[in-house]
Protein backbone atom coordinates (compact mmCIF):
# COMPACT_ATOMS: atom_id res chain seq x y z
CA UNK A 1 0.00 0.00 0.00
CA UNK A 2 1.44 3.31 -0.97
CA UNK A 3 1.39 5.18 2.29
CA UNK A 4 2.54 2.17 4.24
CA UNK A 5 5.63 2.04 2.06
CA UNK A 6 5.92 5.78 2.42
CA UNK A 7 5.85 5.62 6.13
CA UNK A 8 8.31 2.77 6.14
CA UNK A 9 10.86 5.18 4.81
CA UNK A 10 11.30 7.24 7.89
CA UNK A 11 11.10 6.50 11.57
CA UNK A 12 8.15 4.25 11.93
CA UNK A 13 7.27 5.62 15.33
CA UNK A 14 5.13 8.17 13.61
CA UNK A 15 1.59 9.21 14.18
CA UNK A 16 0.16 7.45 11.18
CA UNK A 17 0.63 4.01 12.69
CA UNK A 18 -1.38 4.67 15.79
CA UNK A 19 -4.97 3.58 15.88
CA UNK A 20 -7.21 6.35 14.72
CA UNK A 21 -9.61 5.48 17.43
CA UNK A 22 -11.71 8.58 17.41
CA UNK A 23 -12.79 8.07 13.86
CA UNK A 24 -13.18 4.36 13.45
CA UNK A 25 -14.22 3.22 16.91
CA UNK A 26 -15.63 -0.23 16.88
CA UNK A 27 -14.07 -1.08 13.56
CA UNK A 28 -10.81 -2.30 14.95
CA UNK A 29 -10.10 -4.14 11.75
CA UNK A 30 -9.89 -0.84 9.91
CA UNK A 31 -7.45 0.82 12.25
CA UNK A 32 -4.41 -0.51 10.57
CA UNK A 33 -5.58 0.25 7.06
CA UNK A 34 -6.99 3.74 7.36
CA UNK A 35 -4.99 6.17 5.22
CA UNK A 36 -3.35 3.28 3.49
CA UNK A 37 -5.01 3.79 0.13
CA UNK A 38 -3.74 6.82 -1.65
CA UNK A 39 -5.07 7.76 -5.03
CA UNK A 40 -3.33 10.28 -7.23
CA UNK A 41 -4.91 13.18 -8.97
CA UNK A 42 -7.69 14.15 -6.57
CA UNK A 43 -6.09 16.73 -4.34
CA UNK A 44 -9.37 18.33 -3.44
CA UNK A 45 -10.86 15.13 -2.10
CA UNK A 46 -10.03 13.88 1.36
CA UNK A 47 -8.15 10.68 0.65
CA UNK A 48 -9.87 8.26 3.00
CA UNK A 49 -10.89 4.72 2.22
CA UNK A 50 -13.45 4.78 5.04
CA UNK A 51 -16.89 5.97 3.96
CA UNK A 52 -17.83 9.45 5.10
CA UNK A 53 -20.51 8.30 7.50
CA UNK A 54 -17.93 6.98 9.96
CA UNK A 55 -16.54 10.45 10.35
CA UNK A 56 -19.65 12.27 11.44
CA UNK A 57 -18.14 12.86 14.86
CA UNK A 58 -15.20 14.72 13.35
CA UNK A 59 -16.44 17.71 11.38
CA UNK A 60 -14.12 19.53 9.02
CA UNK A 61 -12.31 22.49 10.47
CA UNK A 62 -12.73 26.07 9.35
CA UNK A 63 -10.35 27.27 6.63
CA UNK A 64 -8.83 29.82 9.04
CA UNK A 65 -7.86 27.03 11.41
CA UNK A 66 -6.32 25.03 8.59
CA UNK A 67 -4.46 28.14 7.48
CA UNK A 68 -3.07 28.74 10.95
CA UNK A 69 -1.94 25.13 11.22
CA UNK A 70 -0.22 25.44 7.84
CA UNK A 71 1.66 28.49 9.12
CA UNK A 72 2.82 26.73 12.26
CA UNK A 73 3.89 23.66 10.30
CA UNK A 74 5.79 25.73 7.74
CA UNK A 75 7.56 27.59 10.53
CA UNK A 76 8.54 24.42 12.38
CA UNK A 77 9.80 22.69 9.25
CA UNK A 78 11.42 25.87 7.93
CA UNK A 79 9.61 25.55 4.63
CA UNK A 80 9.84 28.36 2.12
CA UNK A 81 6.78 30.53 1.52
CA UNK A 82 6.19 29.04 -1.88
CA UNK A 83 6.15 25.45 -0.60
CA UNK A 84 2.56 24.29 -1.02
CA UNK A 85 1.06 23.23 2.29
CA UNK A 86 -2.63 22.45 2.41
CA UNK A 87 -5.05 20.48 4.54
CA UNK A 88 -4.15 17.36 2.60
CA UNK A 89 -0.44 17.69 3.30
CA UNK A 90 0.97 14.81 5.26
CA UNK A 91 3.52 15.71 7.89
CA UNK A 92 5.77 12.88 6.81
CA UNK A 93 5.70 14.02 3.18
CA UNK A 94 6.77 17.48 4.35
CA UNK A 95 9.78 15.94 6.03
CA UNK A 96 8.59 16.10 9.63
CA UNK A 97 10.21 13.60 11.94
CA UNK A 98 8.95 12.67 15.39
CA UNK A 99 10.66 15.59 17.10
CA UNK A 100 9.15 17.98 14.55
CA UNK A 101 5.75 16.47 15.18
CA UNK A 102 5.91 17.01 18.93
CA UNK A 103 7.16 20.53 18.39
CA UNK A 104 4.30 21.19 16.01
CA UNK A 105 1.85 19.87 18.60
CA UNK A 106 3.37 22.15 21.21
CA UNK A 107 3.15 25.07 18.80
CA UNK A 108 -0.50 24.30 18.17
CA UNK A 109 -1.23 24.01 21.89
CA UNK A 110 0.28 27.41 22.44
CA UNK A 111 -1.42 29.07 19.50
CA UNK A 112 -4.86 27.72 20.25
CA UNK A 113 -4.56 27.50 24.03
CA UNK A 114 -5.48 23.85 24.13
CA UNK A 115 -3.97 20.70 25.53
CA UNK A 116 -3.44 17.74 23.26
CA UNK A 117 -3.21 14.28 24.75
CA UNK A 118 -0.45 11.90 23.70
CA UNK A 119 -2.87 9.48 22.03
CA UNK A 120 -4.60 12.18 20.02
CA UNK A 121 -1.28 13.71 19.02
CA UNK A 122 -0.17 10.39 17.58
CA UNK A 123 -3.21 10.08 15.35
CA UNK A 124 -2.48 13.31 13.49
CA UNK A 125 -0.99 12.62 10.10
CA UNK A 126 -2.17 15.54 7.98
CA UNK A 127 -2.67 19.25 8.46
CA UNK A 128 -6.41 18.65 8.22
CA UNK A 129 -6.25 16.11 11.06
CA UNK A 130 -4.53 18.68 13.24
CA UNK A 131 -7.06 21.39 12.38
CA UNK A 132 -10.01 19.08 13.06
CA UNK A 133 -8.57 18.02 16.39
CA UNK A 134 -7.88 21.62 17.38
CA UNK A 135 -11.44 22.71 16.70
CA UNK A 136 -12.76 19.75 18.64
CA UNK A 137 -10.60 20.67 21.62
CA UNK A 138 -11.40 24.38 21.38
CA UNK A 139 -15.08 23.57 21.29
CA UNK A 140 -14.79 21.20 24.23
CA UNK A 141 -12.98 23.88 26.18
CA UNK A 142 -15.60 26.53 25.61
CA UNK A 143 -18.60 24.33 26.28
CA UNK B 1 10.42 -13.33 -7.82
CA UNK B 2 13.71 -14.93 -8.74
CA UNK B 3 15.85 -15.52 -5.73
CA UNK B 4 18.84 -17.05 -7.34
CA UNK B 5 20.96 -14.40 -8.97
CA UNK B 6 24.26 -14.54 -10.65
CA UNK B 7 26.68 -12.51 -8.67
CA UNK B 8 27.15 -9.59 -10.99
CA UNK B 9 23.74 -8.99 -12.37
CA UNK B 10 20.58 -7.30 -11.32
CA UNK B 11 17.44 -7.64 -13.42
CA UNK B 12 17.08 -4.94 -16.06
CA UNK B 13 13.83 -3.22 -16.81
CA UNK B 14 12.22 -2.68 -20.17
CA UNK B 15 11.20 0.84 -19.22
CA UNK B 16 14.79 2.05 -18.95
CA UNK B 17 15.36 5.68 -18.32
CA UNK B 18 17.13 7.66 -20.99
CA UNK B 19 20.62 8.03 -19.59
CA UNK B 20 20.88 4.59 -18.07
CA UNK B 21 24.37 3.14 -17.96
CA UNK B 22 24.83 0.01 -20.01
CA UNK B 23 26.77 -1.83 -17.34
CA UNK B 24 24.98 -3.45 -14.44
CA UNK B 25 25.81 -2.00 -11.06
CA UNK B 26 28.79 -3.60 -9.36
CA UNK B 27 28.04 -6.29 -6.80
CA UNK B 28 27.37 -5.32 -3.24
CA UNK B 29 29.95 -6.17 -0.65
CA UNK B 30 28.45 -9.17 1.12
CA UNK B 31 28.59 -9.07 4.88
CA UNK B 32 28.80 -11.85 7.44
CA UNK B 33 25.79 -12.05 9.71
CA UNK B 34 25.84 -10.10 12.96
CA UNK B 35 26.48 -12.16 16.07
CA UNK B 36 23.71 -12.22 18.71
CA UNK B 37 25.05 -9.23 20.63
CA UNK B 38 25.97 -7.25 17.61
CA UNK B 39 24.37 -4.43 15.72
CA UNK B 40 25.53 -3.63 12.24
CA UNK B 41 24.90 -0.06 11.25
CA UNK B 42 25.13 1.13 7.66
CA UNK B 43 24.81 4.80 6.90
CA UNK B 44 24.72 6.95 3.79
CA UNK B 45 25.37 10.66 3.49
CA UNK B 46 23.06 12.05 0.77
CA UNK B 47 25.43 14.89 -0.06
CA UNK B 48 28.03 12.37 -1.17
CA UNK B 49 25.75 11.29 -3.98
CA UNK B 50 26.46 13.43 -7.02
CA UNK B 51 25.71 11.01 -9.82
CA UNK B 52 22.18 11.21 -11.20
CA UNK B 53 22.48 7.83 -12.89
CA UNK B 54 23.02 6.33 -9.46
CA UNK B 55 19.65 7.70 -8.41
CA UNK B 56 18.13 5.90 -11.37
CA UNK B 57 19.79 2.67 -10.29
CA UNK B 58 18.38 3.10 -6.81
CA UNK B 59 14.92 3.92 -8.14
CA UNK B 60 15.07 0.68 -10.03
CA UNK B 61 15.39 -1.31 -6.83
CA UNK B 62 12.14 -0.04 -5.38
CA UNK B 63 8.71 -1.59 -5.57
CA UNK B 64 6.08 0.41 -7.49
CA UNK B 65 4.49 1.37 -4.18
CA UNK B 66 7.77 2.64 -2.79
CA UNK B 67 8.41 4.60 -5.94
CA UNK B 68 5.05 6.31 -5.64
CA UNK B 69 5.75 7.15 -2.02
CA UNK B 70 9.10 8.66 -2.92
CA UNK B 71 7.54 10.82 -5.60
CA UNK B 72 4.88 12.01 -3.19
CA UNK B 73 7.48 13.58 -0.95
CA UNK B 74 7.43 17.33 -1.08
CA UNK B 75 10.33 18.52 -3.22
CA UNK B 76 13.49 17.08 -4.71
CA UNK B 77 15.57 17.01 -1.55
CA UNK B 78 12.97 15.03 0.39
CA UNK B 79 12.42 12.74 -2.58
CA UNK B 80 16.13 12.00 -2.79
CA UNK B 81 16.21 11.27 0.94
CA UNK B 82 13.23 8.95 0.71
CA UNK B 83 14.75 7.16 -2.27
CA UNK B 84 18.09 6.73 -0.55
CA UNK B 85 16.38 5.37 2.54
CA UNK B 86 14.65 2.61 0.58
CA UNK B 87 17.78 1.88 -1.43
CA UNK B 88 19.80 1.69 1.78
CA UNK B 89 17.42 -0.77 3.42
CA UNK B 90 17.25 -3.00 0.38
CA UNK B 91 20.94 -3.05 -0.42
CA UNK B 92 21.93 -3.47 3.23
CA UNK B 93 19.67 -6.47 3.78
CA UNK B 94 20.78 -8.04 0.49
CA UNK B 95 24.36 -8.11 1.74
CA UNK B 96 23.41 -10.61 4.41
CA UNK B 97 21.88 -13.14 2.06
CA UNK B 98 25.10 -14.38 0.50
CA UNK B 99 24.01 -12.98 -2.89
CA UNK B 100 20.88 -15.10 -2.97
CA UNK B 101 18.40 -12.26 -2.68
CA UNK B 102 18.81 -9.13 -4.75
CA UNK B 103 17.96 -5.74 -3.27
CA UNK B 104 15.07 -5.53 -5.66
CA UNK B 105 13.55 -8.83 -4.58
CA UNK B 106 12.89 -7.93 -0.99
CA UNK B 107 9.35 -7.65 0.19
CA UNK B 108 8.28 -5.88 3.32
CA UNK B 109 5.28 -5.89 5.56
CA UNK B 110 4.24 -4.21 8.76
CA UNK B 111 3.78 -5.90 12.08
CA UNK B 112 0.44 -5.20 13.70
CA UNK B 113 1.78 -2.02 15.25
CA UNK B 114 3.19 -0.76 12.01
CA UNK B 115 6.86 -1.67 12.36
CA UNK B 116 8.32 -2.66 9.00
CA UNK B 117 9.81 -6.12 8.72
CA UNK B 118 11.09 -8.40 5.97
CA UNK B 119 8.65 -10.76 4.36
CA UNK B 120 10.73 -13.61 3.06
CA UNK B 121 9.79 -15.79 0.13
CA UNK B 122 9.74 -19.53 0.69
CA UNK B 123 12.97 -21.14 -0.36
CA UNK B 124 13.42 -24.88 -0.85
CA UNK B 125 17.11 -25.20 -0.22
CA UNK B 126 17.98 -22.20 1.87
CA UNK B 127 16.82 -20.80 5.16
CA UNK B 128 16.86 -17.01 5.05
CA UNK B 129 18.59 -15.43 8.04
CA UNK B 130 16.14 -13.93 10.54
CA UNK B 131 17.23 -10.35 9.91
CA UNK B 132 15.80 -7.56 11.99
CA UNK B 133 16.33 -4.02 10.85
CA UNK B 134 15.37 -0.45 11.60
CA UNK B 135 16.08 2.79 9.80
CA UNK B 136 16.32 6.39 10.79
CA UNK B 137 17.08 9.51 8.88
CA UNK B 138 17.80 13.17 9.03
CA UNK B 139 18.21 15.46 6.06
CA UNK B 140 21.94 14.81 6.06
CA UNK B 141 22.19 11.11 6.89
CA UNK B 142 20.27 7.88 6.63
CA UNK B 143 21.13 4.93 8.83
CA UNK B 144 20.03 1.31 8.78
CA UNK B 145 20.70 -1.00 11.69
CA UNK B 146 20.66 -4.76 11.29
CA UNK B 147 20.57 -7.45 13.94
CA UNK B 148 20.11 -11.19 13.85
CA UNK B 149 16.83 -12.41 15.25
CA UNK B 150 16.58 -9.76 17.95
CA UNK B 151 14.47 -6.63 17.80
CA UNK B 152 16.41 -3.49 17.14
CA UNK B 153 15.71 0.21 17.11
CA UNK B 154 17.90 2.94 15.64
CA UNK B 155 17.64 6.69 15.83
CA UNK B 156 19.95 9.40 14.58
CA UNK B 157 19.79 13.13 15.07
CA UNK B 158 21.96 16.01 13.90
CA UNK B 159 24.17 17.24 16.70
CA UNK B 160 23.41 20.80 15.71
CA UNK B 161 19.67 20.35 15.64
CA UNK B 162 17.92 23.33 17.14
CA UNK B 163 14.51 23.15 18.67
CA UNK B 164 11.92 25.89 18.30
CA UNK B 165 10.65 25.33 21.76
CA UNK B 166 12.62 25.77 24.93
CA UNK B 167 14.45 22.57 25.86
CA UNK B 168 13.05 22.31 29.37
CA UNK B 169 9.53 23.00 28.10
CA UNK B 170 9.90 20.14 25.64
CA UNK B 171 11.36 17.92 28.32
CA UNK B 172 8.63 18.72 30.83
CA UNK B 173 6.04 17.93 28.21
CA UNK B 174 7.50 14.72 26.86
CA UNK B 175 10.20 13.32 29.13
CA UNK B 176 9.99 11.58 32.48
CA UNK B 177 10.52 13.52 35.73
CA UNK B 178 13.93 11.90 36.29
CA UNK B 179 15.05 12.96 32.84
CA UNK B 180 13.78 16.49 33.31
CA UNK B 181 15.60 16.69 36.64
CA UNK B 182 18.79 15.54 34.94
CA UNK B 183 18.52 18.17 32.22
CA UNK B 184 17.92 20.84 34.81
CA UNK B 185 21.26 20.05 36.45
CA UNK B 186 22.97 21.29 33.29
CA UNK B 187 23.53 25.01 33.69
CA UNK B 188 24.82 25.53 30.17
CA UNK B 189 22.07 25.86 27.55
CA UNK B 190 24.19 24.22 24.87
CA UNK B 191 24.88 21.21 27.08
CA UNK B 192 21.21 21.01 27.83
CA UNK B 193 20.39 20.98 24.15
CA UNK B 194 22.97 18.31 23.39
CA UNK B 195 21.80 16.09 26.23
CA UNK B 196 18.20 16.55 25.21
CA UNK B 197 19.03 15.40 21.69
CA UNK B 198 20.99 12.41 22.99
CA UNK B 199 18.20 11.41 25.31
CA UNK B 200 15.72 11.84 22.51
CA UNK B 201 17.62 9.45 20.26
CA UNK B 202 17.86 6.89 23.05
CA UNK B 203 14.15 7.09 23.78
CA UNK B 204 13.27 6.88 20.11
CA UNK B 205 15.57 3.91 19.61
CA UNK B 206 13.92 2.13 22.54
CA UNK B 207 10.39 2.73 21.29
CA UNK B 208 11.38 1.62 17.81
CA UNK B 209 13.02 -1.53 19.17
CA UNK B 210 9.86 -2.30 21.13
CA UNK B 211 8.01 -2.05 17.85
CA UNK B 212 4.71 -0.98 19.30
CA UNK B 213 4.58 2.51 17.86
CA UNK B 214 4.90 5.80 19.65
CA UNK B 215 1.69 5.31 21.61
CA UNK B 216 2.76 1.81 22.68
CA UNK B 217 5.45 3.28 24.86
CA UNK B 218 4.79 6.95 25.59
CA UNK B 219 7.99 8.83 26.28
CA UNK B 220 6.68 10.04 29.60
CA UNK B 221 6.23 6.54 30.96
CA UNK B 222 9.87 5.45 30.95
CA UNK B 223 13.22 6.83 32.00
CA UNK B 224 16.52 6.25 30.29
CA UNK B 225 19.58 7.06 32.32
CA UNK B 226 23.09 6.04 33.16
CA UNK B 227 23.53 3.54 35.92
CA UNK B 228 26.82 2.81 37.66
CA UNK B 229 27.93 -0.58 36.45
CA UNK B 230 28.36 -3.44 38.90
CA UNK B 231 30.75 -5.31 36.71
CA UNK B 232 34.24 -5.65 38.01
CA UNK B 233 37.27 -5.39 35.80
CA UNK B 234 39.82 -8.17 35.43
CA UNK B 235 41.96 -6.76 38.24
CA UNK B 236 39.07 -7.04 40.66
CA UNK B 237 38.52 -3.32 40.91
CA UNK B 238 35.55 -1.71 39.33
CA UNK B 239 36.24 1.27 37.12
CA UNK B 240 34.93 4.36 38.77
CA UNK B 241 33.47 5.72 35.57
CA UNK B 242 32.03 2.45 34.31
CA UNK B 243 28.35 2.92 33.71
CA UNK B 244 25.70 1.62 31.44
CA UNK B 245 22.56 2.95 29.86
CA UNK B 246 19.44 1.54 31.44
CA UNK B 247 15.71 1.93 31.01
CA UNK B 248 13.07 1.73 33.72
CA UNK B 249 9.36 2.38 33.93
CA UNK B 250 8.40 5.61 35.67
CA UNK B 251 5.88 3.61 37.71
CA UNK B 252 8.52 1.14 38.86
CA UNK B 253 11.70 3.09 39.47
CA UNK B 254 14.72 1.00 40.34
CA UNK B 255 13.40 -2.02 38.49
CA UNK B 256 15.50 -1.99 35.37
CA UNK B 257 14.10 -3.37 32.17
CA UNK B 258 17.08 -5.57 31.58
CA UNK B 259 15.73 -7.04 28.43
CA UNK B 260 17.20 -4.13 26.48
CA UNK B 261 20.68 -2.85 25.96
CA UNK B 262 21.81 0.36 24.33
CA UNK B 263 24.62 2.13 22.60
CA UNK B 264 24.89 5.88 22.20
CA UNK B 265 27.64 7.41 20.11
CA UNK B 266 28.67 10.15 17.74
CA UNK B 267 28.58 9.35 14.08
CA UNK B 268 30.50 11.10 11.31
CA UNK B 269 31.09 14.04 13.64
CA UNK B 270 27.68 15.28 12.60
CA UNK B 271 25.15 13.09 14.35
CA UNK B 272 24.22 11.44 17.60
CA UNK B 273 23.15 7.85 17.07
CA UNK B 274 21.37 5.52 19.44
CA UNK B 275 20.85 1.81 19.07
CA UNK B 276 18.60 -0.29 21.26
CA UNK B 277 18.63 -4.03 20.97
CA UNK B 278 16.98 -6.84 22.86
CA UNK B 279 19.38 -8.92 24.88
CA UNK B 280 19.95 -12.47 23.75
CA UNK B 281 18.25 -14.77 26.28
CA UNK B 282 20.59 -17.57 25.28
CA UNK B 283 23.59 -15.59 26.46
CA UNK B 284 24.46 -16.79 29.97
CA UNK B 285 26.15 -13.51 30.80
CA UNK B 286 23.56 -11.33 29.18
CA UNK B 287 23.12 -9.00 32.13
CA UNK B 288 26.65 -7.73 31.85
CA UNK B 289 27.53 -8.09 28.24
CA UNK B 290 27.26 -4.89 26.33
CA UNK B 291 26.11 -4.35 22.81
CA UNK B 292 28.76 -4.72 20.09
CA UNK B 293 28.76 -2.33 17.22
CA UNK B 294 30.07 -2.50 13.67
CA UNK B 295 29.57 0.53 11.46
CA UNK B 296 29.95 1.05 7.73
CA UNK B 297 29.67 4.19 5.70
CA UNK B 298 28.24 3.31 2.32
CA UNK B 299 27.21 4.65 -1.02
CA UNK B 300 25.51 1.53 -2.38
CA UNK B 301 27.13 0.18 -5.55
CA UNK B 302 29.89 2.76 -5.29
CA UNK B 303 31.81 2.30 -2.09
CA UNK B 304 31.70 0.82 1.37
CA UNK B 305 33.97 1.71 4.21
CA UNK B 306 34.08 0.04 7.59
CA UNK B 307 34.41 2.92 10.05
CA UNK B 308 34.02 1.06 13.32
CA UNK B 309 37.47 1.74 14.72
CA UNK B 310 37.79 5.20 13.20
CA UNK B 311 37.03 8.72 14.29
CA UNK B 312 33.69 8.46 12.49
CA UNK B 313 32.38 6.49 15.46
CA UNK B 314 33.29 7.94 18.81
CA UNK B 315 32.30 8.61 22.38
CA UNK B 316 30.48 5.33 22.60
CA UNK B 317 28.40 4.82 25.73
CA UNK B 318 26.65 1.53 26.27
Amino acid sequence: MASISGTAIATFARPQFAARAQVVKGFSGLKSVSFSIQRNGFPSVRLQPAPRRFQVSCAQAKPETVQKVCEIVKKQLALSDDTPVTGESKFSALGADSLDTVEIVMGLEEAFEISVEEESAQSITTVQDAADLIEKLVEAKSS
Amino acid sequence: MSWLLRRNMLPLHSNSLARRPLASPPPLLPAPLPSPRETHLWYVVPDQLKDASLLNQYMDLLSPCERQSVLRMNGERLQKGALLARALVRTTLARYTDCRVSPKSFKFRKNRFGKPEVEWNKYDLWAPPPLQFNISHTSTMIACGVALDLPIGVDIEEKQRKTRNNILSLARRYFSPVEVAYLRTLADLESQRHEFIRLWTLKEAYVKALGRGFSGAPFKDFTIRLEASNSKQVTGESKSDASRIVVEAVDHPGILMNRWHFALFELNNSHYAAVCMERDVKDPDRENNSLKLEVWRTLPFVEDECVTETAAVKNIIR
